[in-house]
């Protein structure tokens, strides 16, 4: 098995080497305005998930701004789930097509990142030499460097900010619980009402990690890839917590809801009680938008819950480069980021370093505080090592799969 | 059966459907085939279980479907309530699988609108804690199989005992065994349904074929731990993992394999049981007359039908609707502002299907018209590949003969793709009329010195139009409802009508998914429409000129 990866990994690496240098090569050389130049009049074909009207919107303003300033036109290509995109561009390169293919830039983070860059399905590293790329956080953000475990290398752009948030009506739950701990004991006073998506499901498989950190002070081993005899011992009270929780779950945890989007719908429904996101302003615009009543409140794990940063990236054989890095450059850019930020557009939190901002600029991300933000912000601890979550989603599956 | 005219013709629609298809099976199946993908496939915990809940939803429901059948048929055939029936098959076939489940779903879940009403009675506070939808035994999806599968089973019915010629033949026999003292229930028993159901073979195997391998409908309506195993292999198809696909594929290609085990297991026990039926069909005994009025099924099903589309159009303008409210307390025109917005999808959508649907037609009635009919056997693995292979193992396979076409993106390479699939279902619906078009009536248009040509444009076709025009429409319908064949080969650049849907619904708004189900439903229910009247006023044409000929 290791040697079949490390092979693959090889080949991976040798194929993108080449085209990698050429590449780092001319876009350190070219100075900014000869990529503007060469980016008029190209068309990028930008796939990102489509589940949310404001997002697209706010795609429709982009592509409007991005057309009047530097003549790139935007077609937002609708997918449903970024494997699609990841799988298309694979096909593309076994087919030989190694220039226009059909994807220019993509919205990605985690293993659909790591599979693209693994497979040398990426161009790049251009991230870095974005102008934009000055006023991205990265002390403060780490996320924004480490993806998953995984360096980014350059090789994808961060554009948003996450991390593990829970909601749930103030009027039916006026004590949130802030701890694992506490949500197993709000469980049990309230059977059936509370639950989490199922693994392989990735808000599931972040409950499951989110509760396998909070159980250990020592949270070094789960940044490093995970060994048989250390994930036995770690991941114990990982399991044992879950038995005593399972019973007073939704449908005594026989069965899980496929996401959180439609635990949302049962929260509305009022068949839970509690959801999780990772958008820590989900409920925020949910309610800006009379989805939710405005009794929501937003909370985080005291000890800190788990964060990561989306990103943008290029495919190697995209045919609009330079539209695709204008397009980022401009998505990365303190108006487009506020705007982004702003729960009344979609209320992504921001990659930039506020702090660093002109003041003309920092004042874009000024807004009154809405109901139904997170008051009191937690932390945000790293996603563990890739390896850990295929390991916990197969235990788990063993365990409470059928 | 008449000598073939310009014999090697049928090379063409042979070629134009079989080439691509070929091709696109051979990529889709050279992906599973690894010894490694095999291994991670026996070795997941799931895959045993979820292998027994494919194949017990799949007979589960065909057993019911064809217990459902062969009941509403015994009892309701003559009568005005059969005539009834068979007006409204066209309209429950043409309701998308996907939009029925959704509906279904809306109506039985435990906050859906039976739940609500059973509040005003139970006085529940908040949806009961039940798994009335995605029961770990599969039965909210059997539910809806049968509930779609019936009016299929029926509509197959019809189409046998309208066959000209046969259709007279199995009602004079009907008669006959009344007047030797049969009730109708015994005739159809002893004398109908053995020549029938052999008939129905293939449909209901397309039905166990269907259930076993349903995706859309199990995603709304199955079980989720495990799911089935064709929702199990499409979630690793999907996946980003080179290795999780390949073990996908293999998990599809499985599927198709225990397809093919069960046609030939079910052929060999109608063989064994045949003697035995036989000695008991032949008996010749008089059971006691029965008298049963059994208008309360058709009556059920018409209302759950009902009770669905109306959930989808009710639920498409739902703002805020709290538990147990029988009634929203907002409603909004949200979701069809957003409809509104994504019309152009409705123009590509539509462009695709006619396109499809009418190159369908044309290949259907080129081979037809170029081979005898016992040819349509060998056409047969042809016709149901693109039925029977799990989609996701197709499409793939389809994608990779685009990509090497450069057809991919384009909407060229979507009619193709879209064209695969729908000349299938073409061929087998027109093809029972098509096929049993009396051959006189050619003998004496030559007869009169016209030419073929003459005979077709004048006699045939006209004569033909109706199930030409539902045949239409099937394929019309199929286009309209393929999902990963458009996102795939596409490149998501050319959005339909079901692939915003799939999109949008996965962002989780019901009213947006139920917005997009009812338009998803109502096109090819337009198209029904128009060709049900086409074939009426085509016939009552016939039937007038008939009678002013006599």
């Amino acid at each position: 098995m290791t040697a079949h990866i490390t092979r693959r990994q090889l080949l991976a690496a040798s194929a993108a080497v080449p085209l990698g240098l050429s590449f780092s090569r001319a876009s350190m050389a070219a100075d900014w305005a000869s990529v503007q130049r060469a980016a008029r009049g190209q068309t990028v074909y930008f796939n990102a998930w489509a589940g949310s009207e404001r997002i697209n919107a706010y795609l429709q303003w982009a592509g409007a701004e991005v057309a009047q300033r530097w003549g790139v036109k935007l077609e937002h290509v609708k997918i449903s789930d970024t494997a699609e995109v990841v799988k298309r561009v694979r096909a593309e390169k076994q087919a030989g097509r190694l220039t226009d293919g059909s994807v220019d830039a993509v919205w990605i983070n985690g293993e659909n990142f790591l599979a693209m860059k693994r497979d040398g399905l990426l161009f790049g590293p251009f991230a870095e030499s974005l102008l934009s790329y000055a006023g991205v956080d990265t002390l403060g953000k780490p996320t924004t460097k480490v993806d998953f475990s995984e360096p980014v290398d350059g090789m994808e752009a961060p554009w948003g900010m996450a991390q593990l948030t829970f909601y749930a009506d103030g009027k039916k739950v006026p004590q949130p619980p802030r701890s694992m701990a506490e949500l197993v004991e709000f469980a049990k006073r309230n059977p059936g009402r509370v639950s989490y998506p199922k693994p392989p499901n990735f808000h599931g498989t972040t409950f499951l990690k989110q509760m396998l950190l909070e159980a250990h002070t020592d949270r070094k081993p789960f940044y490093a890839p995970v060994q048989a005899d250390a994930f036995a011992r770690l991941s114990a009270p990982l399991w044992s917590t879950l038995d005593a929780l399972h019973p007073s779950l939704w449908r005594q945890g026989r069965q899980f809801p496929a996401s959180n989007v439609a635990m949302r719908q049962m929260l509305t429904d009022g068949e839970l009680l509690i959801n999780l996101t990772f958008n820590p302003n989900e409920a925020a615009t949910e309610i800006d938008a009379k989805r939710l009543p405005e009794s929501v409140q937003s909370w985080q794990h005291s000890a800190g819950t788990i964060g990561n940063t989306h990103f943008l990236a290029i495919p190697f054989n995209a045919r609009a480069k330079e539209g695709a890095q204008v397009l980022i450059d401009f998505l990365l850019s303190p108006q487009a980021q506020a705007r982004k930020a702003d729960i009344r557009f979609w209320g992504d939190p921001t990659v930039l370093a506020l702090d660093r901002l002109a003041a003309a600029d920092k004042a874009l991300f000024a807004q009154a505080q809405a109901p139904g933000v997170v008051t009191q912000s937690a932390p945000a601890l790293p996603e563990p090592h890739a390896t850990w979550v295929e390991a916990i989603e197969r235990e788990w599956l063993r365990r409470y799969g059928q | 059966m008449t000598p073939p005219r310009r014999r090697p013709l049928w090379a063409l629609p042979a070629l134009a459907f079989g080439v691509p298809l070929f091709a696109a099976l051979w990529f889709g199946v050279s992906q599973a085939v690894d010894g490694d993908a095999w291994r991670r496939l026996f070795a997941d915990s799931q895959f045993a279980p979820a292998l027994r809940l494919s194949v017990w939803v799949g007979s589960a429901s065909t057993g019911l479907s064809l217990l459902a059948m062969l009941w509403l048929v015994t009892r309701l055939h003559g009568t005005r309530t059969w005539l009834s029936i068979k007006a409204a098959l066209g309209g429950l076939l043409a309701v998308p699988h996907a939009a029925f489940a959704v509906g279904l779903a809306l109506l039985l879940m435990p906050s859906g609108w039976l739940s609500r009403a059973l509040a005003l009675v139970t006085g529940w506070e908040s949806p009961p804690d039940i798994a009335t939808v995605q029961d770990p035994a599969g039965l909210a999806l059997i539910f809806g199989l049968v509930l779609k599968e019936v009016p299929f089973l029926l509509w197959n019915v019809a189409a046998q005992l309208e066959r000209v010629g046969q259709g007279a033949e199995l009602t004079r026999q009907l008669q006959v065994a009344a007047t030797l003292g049969y009730a109708p229930a015994t005739a159809w028993a002893r004398v109908l349904w053995p020549q029938l159901l052999p008939r129905l073979a293939l449909p209901l195997l397309a039905v166990w074929a269907y259930g076993f391998t349903v995706v859309d409908m199990a995603l709304v309506l199955g079980p989720t731990r495990p799911p089935t195993l064709a929702v199990l292999a499409w979630q690793w198809l999907q996946d980003a993992d080179d290795a999780t696909n390949r073990q996908g594929a293999a998990a599809a290609l499985l599927l198709t394999g225990v397809m093919a085990t069960a046609a030939v297991v079910a052929m060999l026990a109608w063989q064994a049981a045949r003697p035995a039926l036989l000695r008991r069909w032949t008996r010749g005994d008089r059971p006691a007359f029965v008298e049963q009025r059994a208008s309360v099924l058709p009556v059920f099903v018409a209302a759950v039908y009902a009770a669905v589309l109306a959930l989808l159009l009710f639920t498409s303008l739902v703002g805020v609707w709290t538990y147990p409210a029988l009634w929203p307390a907002r409603w909004s025109f949200d979701a069809w502002h957003t409809v509104a917005a994504s019309l152009p999808t409705l123009g590509v959508t539509a462009l695709l299907a006619l396109g499809s649907a009418g190159i369908g037609v044309l290949l259907a009635v080129t081979w037809m018209e170029t081979t005898p009919a016992h040819w349509d056997a060998r056409a047969a693995w042809g016709v149901f590949v693109p039925m029977l292979v799990p989609g996701v193992l197709l499409v793939a396979g389809l994608y990779r003969v685009t990509l090497a076409l450069r057809l991919d993106g384009t909407l060229g390479g979507l009619w193709l793709a879209h064209s695969l699939y729908v000349a299938p279902y073409v061929l087998v619906t027109l093809a029972p009329a098509y096929r049993s078009f009396d051959v006189r009536m050619q003998q004496t248009a030559h007869a009169l010195g016209r030419s073929h040509a003459a005979f077709l444009w004048r006699v045939k076709w006209p004569m033909l139009l109706a199930p030409l025009a539902s045949s239409f429409a099937v394929g019309f319908a199929v286009s309209v409802t393929q999902y990963l064949s458009t996102q795939f080969i596409g490149a998501g650049r050319h959005a339909s009508v079901t692939t915003e849907a799939l999109t949008l619904a996965s962002g989780g708004q019901r009213n947006l998914a139920a917005a997009f189900s009812v338009l998803q439903g109502a096109l090819p229910a337009a198209v029904f429409a128009v060709a049900w009247r086409w074939g009426r006023r085509q016939a009552r044409r016939l039937e007038a000129h008939s009678s002013a000929v006599a």
